[in-house]
């Protein structure tokens, strides 16, 4: 056998047993009735499905994606230059790379508790906004779409750095050098040569921030104050509280579904997919 | 320019690690509630005394590292793969493994083994919880070390190839130094999306496989609890050491 | 400790010498720190002891009749759900001797008359917190309607809480399934949610000790937390800025309650622990640290003055005849619940 089918061998199993398997559970569930406390009953159905074909979870679909949208263009601005600044550190660039993540080794509940420490109306930056005189009133900075943004950058940040800095590591300095020699100034250089360059760290990072941002649910309740729901939140409510576990397969699979198509829309001609 | 992003970088990690700050400093707080009262270490007496905390922690790293371990060296190589001859089902299904929401993986997983279960005299356990995490984990190396190698040349390995390399040679001596910053990275965010998982691993889990994070959400279901701000400190500040204690050794 | 109590200890702590042990799936912090040591020592038993943060987590776990538990905390309204698909053990009753501790009102409850399936254990309200400096006490439900606490209340994050409140403030019971009752709560939460600063469960505590939060409806339990820490002493007495009330148009009453899973094989072991936890010394230890009230009436004979007089714990006969115990919802009902709960948030 070829090494590369080897290669791929591994991966393929995984796969088949995680991925593969628990999806023909979705899909069944999805087809089949709820049961009474959760879990699924006959008779089969695709009441799920036609359920989806309503207003509020186009709102709720349209709305998740946007906020997605915005954390990830976010993410990109914010996490390019990071990844520019450890690339080209040199000997230190591990150490660099280490502590952009190690704030992420905390739990995930514990950050947001401590965001909201910050955030609230009697929180630091509240405190010594009004110590200082610049305000009278706090401000809201909780419970609102700007703080779950907040909070889903900060999450997700390291998800676009590590890849971006993954692309980045290789770019030649003397590259840079001659296209300065050459005549052209920073930003036509960062635009001509660098982004065209990591164009496959850039859409990496975009996968690996964008497709969690959508799949979403606690950052929303803990910092927006459950006010909205987001996909994410729809899906969680119907495996716990509501206990529609097939209606909860069908929006995933929609969900899925859509994640998938604009992937597919999203790659240029003949591409790979990933 | 380069000024301008050392600059930017401070700023940067600053933004990353305040909240960090903060828990830490919560952590030396006297007063059970976020309103700081004064300099106290009870919560670490508390973490100390708690055996259900120490022990979940431990369980965390565990399957921390396995799982990382496990998901590096298999993705690494379905990435070289996937590059080499492309296999549209194989990143069809990584890719749907990002986007299925984690609650739908973690039930359908549970349904999974508790069907397989009712052949084989098995239970939910260690073993359950590291196959789902090596699992959703998988995708992450994949993406990544995939990334760098689209802007590999090829005619590197090809050349290794020509002067006599065996096929598995010229990926072992050209092709993986190249590139591991990319399985560095990878490695990291396989470690970070499995100690921070809570919604697969609290299904998949069993008796004996309690988690940190199942241990603080559950915990945090009644507010903060300043012994989570200790336990966390304590393992952020291990595993801080840990990177610094081999960057020196790296470098001597 | 009788004769009796002393044999069948030592009869289950032999049982179980080989090894053996006890799974206990509990929600966090609801036993006091010693109440599983003691345990262990006294019955020489080992106890696995984990915590779970949410009923349906539970629940997906039990449900394949597999998952190595013994003893689970499920609440009332669950009771009959899960002794329907066959999950729970028959409790032996000449296994718990002490269940006659329990209080009068918990010796027949609503969901489990016979006390065949499950044993009360804690109970409590769902209420509304202030703080006292707001200069008026928000006393019934529609006093949440009130333009002046716009961006200063919080209502908990929980569909059956919210419609409670609604459903109350328009005088049905808050386990209605009535599509035209549930409608006109929604429009109350509707015209409530400009008001709302955010939807919050146990982590109002915090806010509202900070006093980012002037009311509040909470859980009993929270409120208790919160009253005793924003109180300060003054001439030896604890004076707190917050208080709670039980609103007028009547409000839920939850109880947790202790069962035994048909699949554990270790039955007689589990009843020991559930009548350990029946003990009034060993119930009061656990009200003492968690704040709530425990089911387990002879408890209260060694609780400190201050917990037993407690009005939030323990409030009249008369306030409690107001309460209304959560039932479990039809699918219909529930359904048509989460659809409107969807709209109220979109």
């Amino acid at each position: 056998m070829k090494l590369r089918n080897i290669f791929l061998q591994p991966t393929a199993m995984l796969m088949a047993i995680t991925m593969l398997a628990p999806l023909a559970i979705i899909v069944v569930y999805s087809l089949l009735t709820r049961g009474a406390y959760g879990g699924v009953e006959l008779p089969w159905t695709i009441e799920n499905f036609t359920r989806l074909w309503d207003p509020v979870y186009g709102i709720i679909f349209l709305r998740s994606f946007w906020i997605a949208a915005v954390a990830t263009a976010l993410c990109l601005v914010l996490g390019f230059p990071l990844a520019m600044f450890i690339a080209r550190s040199g000997s230190r660039k591990n150490l660099y790379l280490s502590l952009v993540i190690l704030p992420f080794w905390t739990s995930f509940l514990i950050r947001t508790y401590a965001w909201m420490f910050l955030l609230r109306d009697t929180g630091i930056i509240n405190s010594v906004l009004q110590a200082l005189g610049i305000i009278r009133e706090p401000l809201p900075l909780l419970y609102n779409d700007g703080a779950v943004i907040l909070g889903l950058v900060y999450g997700f940040l390291p998800f676009m750095v590590l890849p971006l800095y993954a692309t980045l590591e290789r770019l030649d300095p003397s590259l840079l050098e001659a296209a300065a020699d050459l005549g052209a100034r920073p930003w036509d250089t960062l635009v001509r040569v660098t982004l065209p360059l990591c164009a496959p760290g850039i859409r990496a990072g975009a996968i690996l921030v964008f497709v969690p941002c959508l799949g979403t649910y606690l950052t929303s309740d803990l910092l927006g104050g459950s006010k909205t729901v987001l996909i994410g939140n729809l899906v969680q409510n119907q495996f716990t509280a509501s206990r529609d576990w097939p209606f909860g397969a069908a929006l995933s699979l929609a969900l899925m579904a859509v994640a998938m198509l604009l992937l597919f829309a999203a790659r240029r001609n003949g591409e790979e997919l990933l | 320019m380069k000024k301008g992003l050392a600059v930017y970088a401070v700023f940067a990690y600053a933004f990353l690690h305040v909240p960090l700050l903060i828990l830490a400093v919560f952590s030396f707080n006297s007063s059970r509630f976020a309103v700081w009262q004064s300099f106290s270490l009870q919560w670490y007496r508390a973490v100390a005394d708690d055996a259900n905390l120490i022990e979940s922690s431990v369980n965390s790293l565990i399957i921390a590292i396995v799982a990382t371990l496990a998901a590096t060296v298999i993705g690494t190589l379905a990435a070289y793969g996937i590059w080499k001859r492309g296999s549209a089902w194989l990143s069809g299904s990584l890719y749907l493994s990002l986007v299925t929401p984690e609650i739908v993986t973690g039930a359908s997983l549970l349904a999974l083994f508790q069907w397989i279960f009712r052949f084989a005299h098995l239970r939910l356990g260690m073993h359950t919880v590291i196959l789902a995490h090596v699992g959703f984990s998988l995708a992450y190396v994949v993406v990544v070390v995939l990334a760098r190698l689209r802007s590999y040349d090829r005619t590197l390995e090809e050349a290794a190839l020509d002067l006599g390399a065996t096929e598995f040679g010229a990926f072992w001596r050209v092709t993986l130094p190249y590139l591991t910053p990319a399985i560095a990275a990878a490695a990291m965010l396989a470690f970070t999306v499995s100690i921070d998982d809570y919604v697969i691993t609290s299904l998949v889990a069993g008796v004996d496989s309690q988690t940190l994070p199942m241990v603080i959400y559950a915990m945090a279901r009644r507010g903060v609890n300043p012994a989570l701000n200790a336990v966390s400190t304590l393992v952020v500040f291990g595993l801080g050491m840990l990177i610094m204690l081999s960057e020196r050794l790296r470098k001597t | 400790m009788n004769r009796r109590t002393f044999l069948l200890g030592a009869a289950t702590a032999a049982a179980c010498s080989r090894g053996a042990r006890l799974n206990v799936f509990n929600w966090s912090d609801y036993v006091a720190p010693d109440t599983v040591p003691n345990f262990e020592r006294e019955f020489g038993l080992r106890v696995r002891y984990g915590t779970y943060e949410s009923i349906p987590e539970m629940l997906a776990k039990v449900m394949s009749g597999n998952s190595g538990w013994d003893v689970i905390f499920p609440s009332a309204e669950y009771i009959q759900p899960m002794r329907d698909m066959g999950l729970l053990a028959r409790l032996n009753h000449d296994w718990l001797p002490n269940l006659s501790n329990l209080e009068q009102q918990f010796q027949q409850p609503p969901w489990d008359p016979g006390l065949d399936w499950s044993v009360p254990y804690m109970h409590g309200a769902t209420g509304i917190v202030y703080q006292k400096s707001l200069g008026w006490e928000p006393r019934a439900w529609s006093d949440l309607w009130d333009a002046r606490l716009a961006g200063k209340l919080t209502m908990l994050d929980d569909p059956p809480e919210v419609f409670a409140a609604c459903l109350k403030t328009l005088g049905y019971s808050l386990n209605s399934s009535d599509p035209t009752q549930l409608k006109a709560a929604q429009q109350r939460a509707i015209a409530q949610k400009p008001l709302v600063r955010a939807y919050l469960n146990a982590e109002v505590r915090d806010q509202l000790v900070a006093g980012d939060v002037a009311v509040a409806q909470a859980w009993a339990v929270t409120a208790a937390q919160a009253i005793a820490a924003a109180s300060e002493r003054s001439d030896g007495v604890s004076v707190s800025k917050l208080a709670f009330s039980f609103p007028s148009e009547g409000f839920p009453r939850y109880a947790d309650n202790v069962a035994i899973l048909r699949e554990s094989s270790r039955q007689e072991a589990a009843h020991r622990f559930i009548d350990y936890l029946l003990r009034p010394r060993v119930a009061a230890a656990i009200v003492e640290t968690t704040h709530t009230a425990a089911c387990n009436g002879a408890a209260q004979d060694y609780l400190p003055e201050a917990l037993r007089s407690d009005p939030v714990l323990y409030p009249s006969a008369e306030i409690l005849s107001r309460g209304e115990w959560f039932a479990p919802q039809s699918a219909a009902g529930q359904r048509l619940r989460d659809r409107l709960w969807t709209e109220i948030k979109t």
